[in-house]
C-alpha cells in the first residue's frame, strides 16, 4: 500500500502537467465509452430489427431447402424440434412455404405463400405486429390471408378484399382458394414486402394438399441466449436431413456487416488508445527525466531495477486508474443519456429506413452494457502501464554514478 | 581487529587513448571494524572513485576488492545491489533524499527494501530519528527541512540496516562549518554508540582533524595514511 501511496505523491509532483495527461485520458476513455455504446446500440438494433420480425436467432431447415425451394425438401421430424425448443424455452414458429399466383380483380401477381401457425407467430416473432392496416391472421384457420405492401398494393386489394389464389399442388393438382384480406403488413423488407401472402397453416394444406409439410422452423430465445446456444439445444433433434443455423449463416451479408462494424470500431479505439498512449509515455518521460539523480540514489542504496520499474509503473496505473474512473462516470452518464434519449436520425431523412432487405430504426439509441464499459477501461489501463515501460525501463537500467552526476 | 575493506593494487582509469585519467594508481588500503577513517585529498584527486570501486558503483581497471571479507570485484550485478542494500549504507554530498517521502519515510526506506516488517522499521526509525535530533519532525518533508537537517536524515537512513560499512561521500561540503561540526558530532556518536564503521571524504581540515585514521589522497594514491596525529608529527 505504501508503494501507491508514493506513487500518488509522485503523481501530483508536477500537478498540471499530469492534470493535462489526466484530462486527456479522461476524454479518450469516455468518448470510447460513448462510441462503443452508441455502435453497440446501432448492431443490437440492427440484428434486432433483422430477427425480430420473422428470422429468429436461428433457423431449421430441410439441408438444400434453401438453395431449392421445393415444397418436397420438408424438415423430417419437426415437432421433435418444437418440442425440443419448448423444453429449452425458445420460442419457435413452424412454418410451410410455397409459390403461388395471387388475383384480385383484374390485377394478379405471384406471391410466396407462408403457411404460419398465428399462434406461434405471435409469441415467437413480432411480424404480426407490424401491421399497416387491418390485423394479423386469427389463431383460428378462417380462409384469411395477410399480405406484404408492395404485394398488396400491386393488387390493388385493400383490407376486407376478396383474393383468389391458383397455385399447384404437391399431389400436381391445380389448388384454388378464395381468400380474404386481413391485413396488410408494414414496409418489412424487399422479399415479405414484394411476396409475402401469409396464411394459416391448415389453409395451406388444403391449397397445396401438403399433409403438415414445414420447411422452416424459426426459433428465437429473445436474447436469454446466443444464437449458438439455441442451434445446440435443438441439435440433437434436427435430424441428419436438416440443419439449424444461426442468423448470422442465415444472413452473412448481415454478420460481415456487423463484423465490419467492430472491426471499425476496433481501428477506431486503436488509434485512441495509442494517442492516449503516446501522452502517458510523454507524461512519464519527462517525470522520470526530472527524477534521473533520484532513481540514481535509490539504486545505490540498493533498489533494484525491478523495484524501479514497478514504481514507475505503479504510477502510471494510478494515474491511468483515475482517469479511467473519471472518464467511465462521464462515458456511462453520457451512454446512458443517449440510451434514454436516442438520436432521432429521422431529422435526416424520411419515411422509413431499409438496407439490404433490413429495416433501420430511425431512433439511434446507445446500449450500455459491462462489455462497452470494462473494455475501454481496461484497456485503457493496460495501455498506460505499457506506455510507461519505456520510461520505466530507460530509468530502471540507469548507471548509479552518472544518474547520481546528473543535474 | 577484523578488516572491513580491503583494496589490494586497485587502479581505476577512466576514458582511452591519448586522453586516459588515472584516476586511481595501485591503491592498497584496509579498515578495520568500527574505524572513524577520513578520506582527504584536494577535489579530484580520486576520494569519489575510492568510495565507488568499494561500493562496486563502479569496477576497477585493476585490482581487487573485498568488503566484509566478501570479494566485490568478483560479484555480479545483482550480488553487488544486495551488497549495498544490505551491508553498506551511503551518505552523499547533497540531495540524498527523495523529496516525495517524509523525514521518516526516507530513513525508512532501506529497511522498506529490505522486507523488513513495519512495526520493527516503525520502532527502529523513530529510534534512530531521535538520535540524530530529528524527534517530532518525522512527516516534514525534505523541503521542509534545513540542509544538516537533511543530512541527518540521510545518516539515519544510512545507518537504519545496521550496515556493516557506511559510506560518506563529501558528507559536510554543502554545509556551514557549524553544522559540520555537528554532523561530525553525530556521526562520531552513532560510531561509538553502534559500531558502525565510517568511511568518508572531506576535503575539510576540521572533519579530518575529528577522525580516527586519515587517508590522505594526492594523484590517485594514498599519500599518508596513519592516525591525525601521526600524521601531524611527520610534518
Ligand atoms: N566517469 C568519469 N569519466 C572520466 N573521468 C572521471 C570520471 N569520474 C571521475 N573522473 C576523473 O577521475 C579523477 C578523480 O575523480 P574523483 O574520484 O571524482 O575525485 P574527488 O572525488 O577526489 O574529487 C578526476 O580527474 C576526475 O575528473
Ligand atoms: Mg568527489
Amino acid at each position: 500500500m505504501t508503494f501507491l501511496l508514493h506513487a500518488w505523491r509522485n503523481i501530483w509532483r508536477n500537478g498540471k502537467r499530469t492534470a493535462i495527461t489526466v484530462v486527456a485520458v479522461t476524454l479518450t476513455t469516455a468518448v470510447l465509452i460513448v462510441t462503443l455504446s452508441l455502435m453497440r446500440g446501432f448492431g443490437d438494433d440492427m440484428v434486432h430489427n433483422a430477427t425480430r420480425l420473422v428470422v429468429g436467432d436461428a433457423q431449421v431447415h430441410e439441408a438444400d431447402y434453401r438453395l431449392d425451394r421445393s415444397i418436397y425438401k420438408s424438415i423430417a421430424n419437426p415437432d421433435g424440434i418444437l418440442q425440443a425448443a419448448q423444453k429449452a424455452g425458445i420460442d419457435a414458429a413452424p412454418r410451410s412455404f410455397s409459390f403461388g399466383l395471387v388475383s384480385s380483380g383484374h390485377k394478379s401477381a405471384g406471391a410466396m405463400f407462408w403457411g404460419v401457425s398465428p399462434a406461434a407467430e405471435k409469441t415467437a416473432f413480432e411480424l404480426a405486429k407490424e401491421m399497416f392496416e387491418g390485423s394479423y391472421l386469427s389463431d383460428q384457420a378462417a380462409g384469411q390471408v395477410v399480405l406484404g405492401r408492395k404485394l398488396a398494393k400491386s393488387l390493388h386489394a385493400q383490407v376486407g378484399a376478396e383474393i383468389v389464389a391458383v397455385v399447384q399442388a404437391a399431389d400436381g393438382s391445380l389448388g384454388n382458394e378464395l381468400f380474404q384480406v386481413i391485413g396488410i403488413l408494414k414496409l418489412a423488407g424487399e422479399e415479405i414486402d414484394r411476396g409475402a401472402a401469409i396464411i394459416h397453416r391448415q389453409d395451406f394444406d388444403s391449397l397445396f394438399v401438403s399433409g403438415g409439410r414445414v420447411h422452416e422452423i424459426a426459433l428465437n430465445a429473445w436474447d436469454r441466449m446466443s444464437p449458438e446456444q439455441v442451434v445446440a439445444k435443438v441439435s440433437p433433434a434436427v435430424s441428419e436431413a436438416s440443419v439449424a443455423q444461426t442468423w448470422r449463416e442465415l444472413m452473412p451479408q448481415l454478420a460481415s456487416m456487423v463484423d465490419m462494424m467492430d472491426a471499425a470500431l476496433a481501428i477506431f479505439g486503436f488509434i485512441f488508445f495509442l494517442a492516449a498512449g503516446l501522452g502517458v509515455m510523454n507524461t512519464m518521460l519527462m517525470a522520470t527525466y526530472e527524477r534521473i539523480r533520484e532513481f540514481g540514489i535509490l539504486k545505490a542504496i540498493g533498489a533494484s531495477p525491478w523495484r524501479i520499474l514497478r514504481d514507475i509503473s505503479t504510477e502510471a496505473f494510478v494515474m491511468s486508474v483515475i482517469s479511467t474512473s473519471l472518464g467511465a462516470i462521464i462515458g456511462v452518464a453520457a451512454s446512458l443519456y443517449l440510451e434514454a434519449h436516442p438520436i432521432d436520425l429521422s431529422v435526416f431523412g424520411s419515411g422509413d429506413m431499409s438496407f439490404s432487405g433490413v429495416v433501420f430504426n430511425p431512433l439511434w439509441r446507445a446500449t450500455v452494457d459491462q462489455q462497452t464499459v470494462v473494455v475501454p477501461v481496461v484497456v485503457m489501463w493496460i495501455v498506460c502501464v505499457l506506455a510507461s515501460l519505456y520510461p520505466a525501463t530507460k530509468a530502471a537500467r540507469l548507471d548509479p554514478i552518472r544518474a547520481i552526476n546528473h543535474v | 581487529m577484523k578488516t572491513i575493506v580491503k583494496m589490494e593494487n586497485v587502479s581505476k582509469d577512466y576514458g582511452q587513448g591519448d586522453v586516459v585519467v588515472h584516476a586511481l594508481r595501485g591503491v592498497n588500503l584496509e579498515i578495520a571494524k568500527g574505524d572513524f577513517a577520513a578520506l582527504a585529498g584536494p577535489s579530484g584527486s580520486g576520494k569519489t572513485t575510492l568510495l565507488n570501486m568499494i561500493s562496486g558503483l563502479d569496477k576497477p581497471s585493476a585490482g581487487k576488492v573485498w568488503v566484509d571479507e566478501a570479494e566485490v570485484t568478483a560479484m555480479g550485478r545483482t550480488a553487488k545491489s544486495r551488497l549495498r542494500l544490505n551491508r553498506i549504507g551511503f551518505v552523499f554530498q547533497a540531495y540524498n533524499l527523495i523529496p516525495v517521502l517524509t523525514a521518516y519515510e526516507n530513513a525508512e526506506y532501506v529497511l522498506m527494501l529490505q522486507g523488513v516488517a513495519a512495526k520493527e522499521r516503525k520502532q527502529k526509525v523513530m529510534d534512530l530519528l531521535k538520535q540524530v535530533g530529528l524527534a517530532g519532525m518525522e512527516k516534514r518533508f525534505p523541503r521542509e527541512l534545513s540542509g544538516g537537517q537533511q543530512q541527518r536524515v540521510a545518516i539515519a537512513r544510512a545507518i537504519a540496516a545496521e550496515p556493516a560499512l557506511v559510506l560518506a561521500d563529501e558528507p559536510t561540503a554543502n554545509v556551514d562549518s557549524a553544522t559540520a561540526a555537528a554532523l561530525l558530532d553525530l556521526m562520531v556518536q552513532l560510531n561509538e554508540e553502534r559500531q558502525a564503521t565510517f568511511l568518508f571524504s572531506t576535503h575539510d581540515q576540521n572533519v579530518m582533524d575529528r577522525s580516527r585514521r586519515l587517508i590522505l589522497f594526492k594523484d590517485g594514491r594514498i599519500d599518508q595514511n596513519g592516525t591525525p596525529a601521526e600524521l601531524q608529527a611527520n610534518k
